[in-house]
């Protein structure tokens, strides 16, 4: 049985920042291989399902102004809500207070934000539920193990994972290589911003908030509470994803106790009401988001020993950090690949 | 010599009050003239003549000698701000002797323009700019990364460079350089260049090692005790021949 031919670039991480990559690569005519460990792709812009209804547990809405992002998310086939939230509360701050500058544009769509991963990723090879785990030069290629799926090899490897978790991965390049310990310097800049979530369904009888996003201020646990069913059309049931303040996260990320003392917070700032939902879900990102002190200019695009390459994308490697420089990071990645492939 | 009403640069504060063009580069920025005083400086006096742009909240500068709006061929010189080097006089640049070097060539000249461009006002460039030295200390200095850190945008530089000085009305510069590429893109963004003034630093006690090392690597110069310089001003330094030893001018 022959082995399949290698792809000529293998993408670690099927989140915006590598989908994008793979995207731009695929409409030059150089397909991609995507690797992702999780049974979806989108990464941070989740969506998951409470019954029917889609709940955004990760990126609550997506903004930007590069019109080059801007025509990408028009692309998108899905319920469009311009302008979205189209309501603020508090004085709190947000976790990009860019999203509420003029010229700015915000968006959600009623389908859930991962309907923009969902579309980048159409057409694409994508092996899910494939974790890389280690990672190795060998004859002109960078050769990829995955748990559970084999291998794979490709002469560029682009890293488009957590900035934690790419810098894993370069730790189990064997020697001394002076490319991938300055990457690995870079990804050592920062630590991600841990931020722990939760998703509380309230009873029927709930009177919806007027508000679509509210940022307490004074609060030191809950930085954010949105109103997820607004973006639902004809939603059943009031939902909110309440997303806590970093150091708060990070300080409480193995509390068992930490649903509890959000609600709490909740009930304290939104209302008694929001303290007291009829089903909860947790999730703890423990790479939400990349502080913007760490921000770098542009992807990476390492040459190894024996011909090579290794790609660095991510919210982290384009300026404004979030979701536009996530898609803005691959995009520029993948236009440097094509760039050496043609010299 | 006291701004009147009269005086030149100041009527270019009342003709941008509304100024509002298509702007330049690929950011379409787009700058004001806002502000005029008198400088006088150690090197001779100016007149600093502050912009706003359209883009962020850096306040971009001119260092303006003799009569320029209206002049043709007025030696111009681009540098970027380095709070380290100019400020601080870091070794580990040379741009305060590239500096001090610019605007002294300018007093030499009837008329002359320094535009002192910031780069670091976003707080980031800065910043990143001290993580590029802490890698170097590490022996992690590699072209990647420091890309990565990209505490420079030369495209942007340029795009901003040109509008100031169309806002100046100069009619053709000659810009001070040793690098052809700096010409190539003002002349892009429809500034005449008529002609290059070399940029010859006076040798010091501190920059000698340009002289003594010719060696190069990925546009970094390197100095004798193997530290790296970053090249900052994106322009080769050309040092003036030391002067000859003092016994050899005796008669």
């Amino acid at each position: 049985m022959s082995r399949p031919p290698d792809p000529a670039v293998l993408i670690v991480g099927a989140g915006v920042a590598g989908l994008s990559c793979a995207r731009a690569l695929a409409d030059a005519g150089r397909p991609a291989v995507v690797v992702e460990r999780a049974r979806g792709v989108g990464g941070r812009c989740a969506t998951r399902r409470l019954g029917e209804q889609p709940v955004d547990f990760g990126v609550a809405f997506l903004h930007g102004r590069d019109p080059a992002f801007l025509a990408a998310l028009a692309e998108v086939p899905a319920t469009a809500l311009p302008g979205w939230p189209l309501a603020a509360r508090g004085a709190g701050r947000p976790c990009q207070p860019e999203a509420f500058t003029p010229g700015e544009l915000r968006l959600a769509f009623a389908e859930g934000v991962s309907a923009l991963p969902k579309h980048l990723a159409r057409g694409l090879e994508v092996r899910l539920r494939a974790r890389a785990t280690a990672l190795a030069p060998e004859e002109g290629a960078l050769r990829v193990a995955l748990d559970g799926a084999g291998e794979a090899r490709a002469p560029t490897v682009v890293l488009a994972t957590a900035p934690e978790q790419a810098a894993a991965l370069l730790a189990t390049v064997p020697g001394e290589l002076p490319a991938v310990a300055s990457a690995r310097a870079l990804l050592d800049l920062s630590r991600s911003r841990a931020c722990l979530a939760l998703l509380a369904r309230y009873p029927a009888a709930t009177p919806p908030p007027p508000w679509h996003v509210c940022f307490p201020e004074g609060s030191r646990v809950l930085q954010v509470a949105i109103h997820d069913s607004a973006k639902r059309p004809g939603a059943p049931a009031l939902v909110l994803v309440l997303q806590g303040h970093t150091a708060w996260s990070r300080a409480h990320l193995e509390d068992p106790g930490w649903p509890a003392a959000l609600l709490e917070e909740a009930g304290r700032w939104l209302g008694p009401w929001a303290a007291r939902p009829e089903h909860q879900e947790a999730h703890r990102w423990l790479h939400a988001r990349s502080d913007r002190s760490a921000e770098l200019s542009g992807p990476v695009l390492l040459a190894l020993p024996g011909g090579a390459r290794l790609g660095l994308c991510g919210d982290r490697f384009a300026p404004g950090g979030g979701v536009e420089a996530a898609w803005r990071s691959g995009r520029a990645l993948a236009a440097r690949i094509l760039e050496e492939e043609r010299r | 010599m006291t701004a009147t009403p009269d005086d030149p640069l100041r009527r270019l504060i009342e003709r941008d009050q509304d100024h509002e063009c298509e702007g330049f580069g690929a950011a379409r920025v787009c700058v004001r003239v806002v502000a005029v005083a008198e400088l006088p400086t150690r090197f001779g006096r100016f007149r600093l003549v502050g912009f706003w742009n359209n883009r962020d909240a850096k306040e971009h500068v001119a260092l303006v000698h003799g009569e320029v709006v209206g002049a043709a061929e007025v030696p111009v010189r681009l540098h970027s701000e380095c709070l380290t080097g100019d400020v601080m006089g870091s070794l580990r640049c040379d741009c305060r002797d590239q500096l001090t070097a610019g605007l002294e060539a300018i007093q030499r000249q009837p008329r002359g323009i320094l535009l002192y461009l910031r780069q670091e006002g976003r707080g980031i460039g800065l910043i990143n700019k001290i993580r590029a030295y802490a890698l170097q200390e590490r022996g992690l200095d590699t072209v990647e990364a420091n890309l990565a850190l990209g505490f420079r945008d030369d495209e942007r530089d340029y795009a901003v460079a040109a509008h100031m000085l169309h806002s100046l009305e100069v009619r053709s510069v000659r810009l001070i350089t040793n690098n052809p590429e700096k010409i190539r893109q003002l002349t892009q963004h429809r500034i005449e260049v008529a002609g290059r003034i070399p940029h010859v630093i006076p040798p010091n006690e501190f920059n000698r090692f340009y002289l003594e090392t010719k060696a190069r690597r990925s546009g970094h110069l390197i100095d004798l005790d193997r530290a790296p310089r970053l090249a900052e001003q994106s322009d080769p330094v050309v040092l003036e021949e030391p002067p000859a030893p003092r016994g050899a001018e005796e008669p």
